[in-house]
């Protein structure tokens, strides 16, 4: 078993360790503030060309600014509390939603370890044994912001707003978290650094046989489906559904306290798709260049950062496609989909991949447990189909 | 306990940067309330109702239905750890505990807890008597729709 953990702590905190915590803290939170304004203007650039549109063009060059223009526009606008407010949650709402966006990333492998001043380090901010459940938490401190952000606007369709993004984000948090054990099932560590070191790159043909998204490869699919849900971004955005509840939860919110707000989005999404990079590509994973010294600093810095944010690019642009491309779900479509389909097939290839991985290492017959775990999983399934009342059909009064 | 340390300074910049945001917003604009500013916001109807009104108990139960779902996750995040040194004897043990949490899970579906369409009574069923306990009594002619010349009346 692999024990991860930072070696840069392994010999105790002095001045210099804390130094490089905090440049390191600085860096990360440099990037995730850099990686949101780029995005933001990505997304409108990309959706304006799937419309034959232009886009923003007039803020520097390609427009590439507009983002950080409106950022400072926020700041010159009045904050109103509404009168019927509960004024202190109402002002702590926004730090609870930025606290755990910026947190969840500190687990997401950048690169490989490298020395900065003669300490061996990771480039990623933090390495917890805890490592996956650290994102989870994290989502479920995120929900907080919004349903106190909802609730103490004193105002009906922030309530509402608030109300459903939370019954959405825990409806979609059971499915991705038991997506996820599709993952550690390969792994065996919860730590982000062992689930990147588990896909290491070994040679032209890694990227299916070792990298996770083959051995998990539904597992990777609800994943990307529960993440974009989590994070309320298209085709899920029905906590800020504008035809319905105006705004959502953050209807009430004003100037550059909603301006925190925004921010706090678009930075989940962002650490989402790390996050997937991590679990299911590899992370930093990726060949590096054989003319060059392996411990050089193009091979240790910069390869693997390279290769970690060419996924993380790619990903993000298929979250903006299917952006652009999918029409909202409706409510009841959305409930059905997470609990009626996205958490049985999670949880059942859980099940399966952990037999497989059993009787690969007790030497069963493989020909014989495939398929018998597999009729066993679509028996499961098929009773729980068989138990949904059917469309339309509905009890009489149950609650 | 180092390895948290610098997800502390983390937490100590992003309140620093947020305070700091606020704070540099305050001196930057002015306020200027007005009544209809500060009311709570109906598309510019003025608001009769008191806005921290009830909302469905529904979105309670998925709430509760959740907890379900967490202890299992709970249990088998760890699992997934040691389960290759438990062998066939823990996948046994799991397959048993996941089988016991299936069955109030396939429960709340039968009974339509985790059902968001329009409302409309079952009048029967096949897998009804299996696991649901509140169907319409036998003898009673169950009203495939609900009554509404009777809402009107009232």
């Amino acid at each position: 078993m692999i024990l991860a953990a930072d070696p840069l702590f392994k010999n105790g905190v002095d001045g210099e360790v804390v130094l490089i915590v905090i440049g390191k803290t600085l860096v990360v939170f440099a990037l995730l503030l850099v990686l949101v304004l780029l995005y933001i203007w990505f997304m409108r650039k990309v959706i304006a060309d799937m419309q034959n549109r232009i886009g923003p063009a007039t803020a520097g060059p390609f427009g590439v600014l507009q983002t950080l223009a409106d950022g400072i526009k926020l700041f010159f606008k009045e904050q109103s509390i509404p009168d019927q407010a509960d004024s202190f949650v109402f002002k702590l709402a926004p730090y609870l939603s930025a606290l755990p966006a910026f947190l969840a990333f500190a687990i997401v492998p950048i690169g490989g370890e490298v020395s900065i001043a003669g300490h061996q380090t990771y480039l990623q901010l933090a390495d917890p044994e805890i490592g996956v459940l650290l994102l989870l938490a994290m989502s479920g401190i995120g929900l907080y912001g919004v349903m106190l952000a909802g609730w103490s606007s004193g105002s009906k369709y922030p309530l509402l707003g608030s109300v459903r993004a939370s019954a959405q984000l825990i409806s979609y948090e059971a499915a991705f978290s038991l997506a996820i054990v599709g993952v550690l099932l390969w792994s065996g560590t919860l730590s982000t650094r062992g689930i990147v070191n588990g896909q290491a790159w070994t040679g032209w043909d890694s990227f299916a046989t070792q990298w996770y998204w083959a051995p998990a490869s539904i597992a990777f699919v609800i994943f990307i489906i529960a993440a974009i849900a989590e994070t309320n971004h298209p085709p899920f955005d029905l906590v800020e559904a504008e035809q319905e509840l105006v705004g959502g939860f953050h209807t009430e919110y004003t100037g550059i306290r909603f301006g925190i707000f925004f921010l706090a989005e678009f930075m989940n999404l962002i650490t989402m798709s790390a996050i997937a990079v991590t679990l299911f590509l590899g992370g930093p994973s990726g060949p590096s260049l054989g003319f060059l010294p392996a411990s050089g600093t193009v091979n240790a810095w910069i390869m693997p950062c390279f290769w970690f944010f060419l996924k993380l690019v790619i990903l993000l642009y298929g979250t903006v496609w299917i952006r652009a491309s999918l029409p909202r779900l409706r409510y009841d479509q959305l409930m059905d989909l997470g609990w009626k389909w996205l958490i049985e097939l999670a949880f059942l290839w859980a099940m399966v991949t952990g037999i497989i991985i059993i009787a690969k290492q007790q030497d069963w017959d493989l020909l014989l447990v495939v398929p018998a775990a597999a009729l066993g999983a679509l028996a499961v399934l098929g009773f729980l189909r068989l138990c949904m009342p059917k469309p339309g059909e509905f009890m009489d009064e149950v609650y | 306990m180092a390895q948290y340390l610098p997800i502390l300074t983390m937490i100590v910049l992003v309140v620093i940067f947020v305070a700091a945001s606020f704070l540099a917003s305050k001196l930057l604009t002015s306020k200027r309330p007005t009544k209809a500013k500060t009311a709570p916001y109906e598309c510019g109807i003025v608001s009769e109702q008191e806005p921290t009104e009830r909302f469905p108990v529904r979105f309670y139960l998925v709430a509760l239905t959740f907890i379900v779902l967490d202890v299992e996750i709970i249990f088998l995040y760890p699992f997934t750890t040691v389960f290759r040194e438990l062998g066939g004897y823990g996948l046994g043990l799991m397959g048993i505990f996941l089988l016991v949490l299936i069955v109030p899970f396939a429960y709340l579906l039968s009974v339509g807890a985790l059902d968001w369409g329009p409302v409309r009574q079952v009048t029967g069923r096949v897998l009804g008597p299996i696991l649901r306990t509140t169907t319409v009594p036998s003898g009673i002619p169950a009203a495939a729709e609900p009554d509404e010349s009777e809402d009107e009346a009232a």
